[in-house]
């Protein structure tokens, strides 16, 4: 066999074989973890030193604005964040856009509260699900009592300590964004920074993470976790190694794969002579 | 362990291996794992828009609250329905008016505010920064500056079709393709991250239901799935 003949028989190799080929390569890091080290991005660095500096019983806006396809990203943000603020003792208002997200945020935000042993409407409170897209952001700049009457748990929000004082968006003293898409970090940014002025930091899916960067860039959003590596740096951040830091040997592993795939694939078709418009060998 | 949760992880197994049988190729357990995630999605979406929006924003305000003020909405949202009505369709008009007009009078300053103005206002920054000692300083974030700024005026250079894109013009436009392919790699790059993580999400959980605590449930529905492909196999063939 020819090395034309062979690099074109590779190109047209089950595709298959490479889906094994990366399963396997996900499974062993999980296995047997590397322990590659996790380098801290100023951006991720921005939210962590946000939350670092505000007092004690600064009111932190919580919006777990994904559903759980978007849970292997978004879930080990929530849980650093929740960690964070409830370490910092800060009151921890948590609300989603997306209504198919609702139980999973309620039952993360509850877990982590006892976990810290907080007190539900003292310390932290679940809103529940906004409906309206940006009208529930904007609903809250001008009331949040008005745009959430009762909390999920039914209780009067007027009535609990841990928004005492919040008449509206204003009173936030930074609020985050955990967004899958629309509604999301954009529509906080677009209804409710803009227009009430509180300062806004966010943590999307790594597919989004470009098209936040020129807000970062431009201090529309003081700060950004994007993707696994942005749950994983906060992580380190917190020197609390969790699913995101354990999750990034993995992803180190496939990134190496695909770079491998990319390199072999452009080495066999330039063997093939496929770039010259030479027919295809059919072994 | 309780019972729910030793349930609840033996169905995420089942399904999420349900979904990943089609990367062997479309298949009975595959469509069987695809329907029964559109049916439970709708319905959960059905009853969260029900239980959080239907009667704790609309009717318990409204009936025992008496804010009559939400009948407006009410009634806008009611009129929608009349579009299975032929004879009163045309009243659904007056809400898409209310819709279309609250929301571009609502988006359209907010949207040129953030990603114009703003966006013009962060590209139009100085190149260089002046001590008060009257030097001049060209760091790592004046590159950047300058990177942007040729980048943004490049790009609206290749999109500029008003022109022919000969001479100056078009070795500007080029610099510009660059400049887009540089991007649309970063994203590509970045799509991928985000699909492996996905996946990294999904063994780590399936790795985590392989164990005795869960009854190996990944294992023993492996095994399943495989045993009930090859009789699929089979029974087609």
């Amino acid at each position: 066999m020819t090395a034309r003949e062979f690099a074109s028989r590779m190109l047209k190799l089950d595709r298959r074989i490479i889906f094994m080929l990366m399963g396997v390569v996900t499974l062993i890091p999980l296995l047997y973890p590397l322990g590659l080290p996790v380098r801290v991005s100023p951006e991720a660095y921005q939210v962590y030193e946000t939350l670092e500096k505000l007092p004690e019983r600064s009111v932190l806006l919580l919006s777990l604005d994904f559903d759980p396809a978007s849970k292997p990203e978004l879930y080990p943000m929530t849980v650093s964040l929740l960690r964070h603020a409830f370490q910092r003792n800060l009151r921890v208002v948590t609300m989603t856009l997306w209504p198919a997200g609702t139980s999973m945020a309620e039952s993360v935000v509850s877990r982590l509260a006892q976990e810290a042993g907080k007190e539900d409407g003292t310390d932290y409170v679940f809103l529940g699900y906004g409906p309206g897209e940006a009208n529930a952001i904007i609903g809250m700049g001008q009331s949040l009592s008005a745009a959430f009457p009762t909390d999920y748990a039914g209780r009067a929000t007027a009535e609990l300590p841990v928004l005492e004082g919040v008449r509206s968006l204003r009173d936030i003293d930074y609020a985050i964004s955990l967004s899958a898409g629309f509604p999301g970090l954009e529509t906080w940014y677009v209804y409710g920074k803009e227009k009430y002025g509180f300062e806004l930091g966010g943590g999307c899916t790594a597919v989004s993470a470009p098209k936040f960067y020129p807000l970062l860039q431009t201090g529309q959003i003081n700060g950004l976790l994007a993707g696994l590596r942005g749950a994983a740096e906060y992580e380190t951040l917190l020197h609390q190694a969790g699913k995101a830091t354990a999750g990034m040997d993995a992803q180190s592993a496939m990134h190496f794969l695909i770079i491998g795939l990319i390199v072999v694939c452009n080495v066999f078709y330039v063997l093939s002579g496929q770039h010259r418009g030479r027919p295809q060998i059919n072994p | 362990m309780n019972l729910e949760t030793v349930l609840g992880a033996w169905v995420a197994t089942g399904l999420s291996l349900f979904i990943y049988s089609f990367l062997y190729k479309d298949n009975p357990f595959f469509k069987l794992g695809e329907h029964i995630f559109v049916g439970a999605s709708v319905g959960y979406l059905l009853v969260i828009t029900y239980h959080e929006v239907m009667l704790k924003k609309l009717y318990l305000p409204l009936i025992e609250q008496h804010e009559w003020r939400l009948a407006i909405p009410l009634v806008l949202g009611l009129l929608l329905l009349a579009r299975l009505l032929p004879r009163l369709a045309w009243t659904s008009r007056i809400t898409f008016a209310f819709i279309l007009g609250v929301s571009s009078g609502v988006a359209i300053p907010r949207q040129l505010s953030s990603f114009i103005l703003q966006q013009i206002q962060g590209t139009l920054k100085p190149l260089v920064t002046i001590s008060p000692a009257g030097t001049i300083n060209f760091g790592l974030a004046e590159l950047n500056t300058v990177l942007i700024l040729i980048g943004v005026v490049s790009v609206l250079v290749y999109f500029f079709f008003s022109i022919e894109h000969t001479g100056n013009v078009r070795r500007c436009a080029r610099v510009g393709i660059y400049f887009l392919m540089i991007s649309f790699g970063a994203a590509f790059g970045y799509t991928v991250m985000a699909r492996m993580s996905l996946l990294i999400g999904r063994f780590d959980e399936l790795v985590l239901y392989a164990t005795p605590e869960y009854g190996y449930a990944t294992v023993v529905l492996l095994v399943a799935i495989v045993v009930g492909l090859i009789w699929w196999e089979r029974q087609t063939v």
